[in-house]
């Protein structure tokens, strides 16, 4: 539901690591999004289009990364994913595993500029 | 076809949202205040129970209250006739508070600290769930019309709180609310959090949050309770 401001926000850190490395055209974004994190990845990636429009990042592509939600279960002793609406259990044992290992991620990690 | 090359960025979208977050905690530290972050869905009774609260800890400690809502003050204006310190943000187009909107909020209150300072988010347990607003409790309401498997649809909100607030107990047999099933999904998402059932309209189990609350302030506070 916060897709625009998460899009303004990519933006944001493209736009600022653009201006360092004198950067003036951007073809494609990656980004890594958690399934926790709540962002709807067609939101987003409409949003992207809107807010970029007019900017070094006009028409450019948004490569979204979908990141599963990863627990570690203490008692198994190792990461799992739950199953999706099921909570923090683990999908083998069973056992409420509330450590979150991935899936909150929102994360902007490169983009592609022409050379 | 242009040749091109990838330039890493590597930044994490919450960075500027838990920098400013931190920022707010330390000055909540400075000034002895304890912050409350109520989360919920639209219509759980973050405002009732609010109000219900405030009647109780107005007399005994200096209280404040940070409403957000997309749209109208009236929220606001139904706390601010508890007589405390009410202002309302209105989010607009955002559907949940953010470190920086507290920090505006704030800006001009520096000169009069308060002990307690409670912020309703903006009805909604999805994205408000991703935002430190510099809190110490973070609660999140739960009313029994709601559906017990709520807490399994969102894990964040629930995993991310101290404190789950089940609300409306007063109508929970004519809804036919399943304790023991919303127990365990509470549970399955958060095993730690203090669970405190209550009716902001009938006051039973007002009295176990308000004693929450009232340890926590003292605890927090620099100055002995007036």
């Amino acid at each position: 539901m916060h897709e625009v401001s998460v899009a303004l926000g990519l933006l944001e850190g493209v736009e600022s690591t653009a201006r360092e490395q004198g950067i003036d055209r951007v073809t494609a974004v990656h980004v890594r999004i958690g399934a926790l994190s709540g962002i709807v990845r067609d939101a987003l990636m409409f949003s992207w289009d809107v807010v970029t429009a007019e900017t070094i990042c006009e028409g450019s592509q948004l490569r979204v990364e979908e990141v599963p939600l990863v627990v570690y279960c203490e008692r198994c002793g190792r990461e799992r994913a739950p199953r999706p609406g099921s909570g923090l259990v683990c999908p083998e044992c069973s056992a409420i595993a509330p450590r979150i290992l991935s899936g909150r991620e929102m994360q902007l990690v490169a983009m592609e500029v022409p050379q | 076809m242009t040749k091109m090359r990838v330039v890493a960025i590597a930044r994490n979208l919450m960075v500027k949202n838990d920098a400013i977050a931190e920022r707010l905690r330390e000055r909540f530290a400075r000034n002895g205040t304890l912050v409350v972050n109520l989360l919920s869905s639209p219509g759980s009774g973050k405002t009732t129970l609010l109000q219900a609260t405030l009647e109780r800890l107005a007399a005994r400690y200096r209280a404040a209250v940070l409403v957000g809502d997309q749209a109208t003050e009236n929220d606001a204006m139904r706390l601010a006739r508890s007589g405390v310190a009410v202002r309302q943000i209105t989010t607009g187009a955002e559907c949940r508070l953010d470190a920086d909107m507290v920090a505006t909020a704030l800006a001009d209150w520096e000169e009069r600290p308060c002990d307690v300072l409670f912020i309703e988010n903006v009805g909604n347990l999805i994205c408000p769930a991703e935002y430190d607003l510099g809190e110490d409790l973070r609660v999140v309401l739960f009313s029994v019309t709601e559906g017990e498997d709520k807490p399994l649809k969102y894990p964040l909100a629930f995993n991310t709180s101290h404190v789950v607030v089940v609300t409306k107990t007063d109508i929970a047999a004519a809804v036919g609310y399943d304790r023991d099933a919303a127990t365990t999904s509470i549970r399955q998402v958060n095993p730690q959090a203090r669970i405190i059932e209550l009716s902001a309209r009938t006051g039973v189990g007002m009295d176990e949050w308000s004693s929450l609350l009232e340890e926590r302030i003292r605890a927090k506070s620099l100055a002995p309770a007036k």
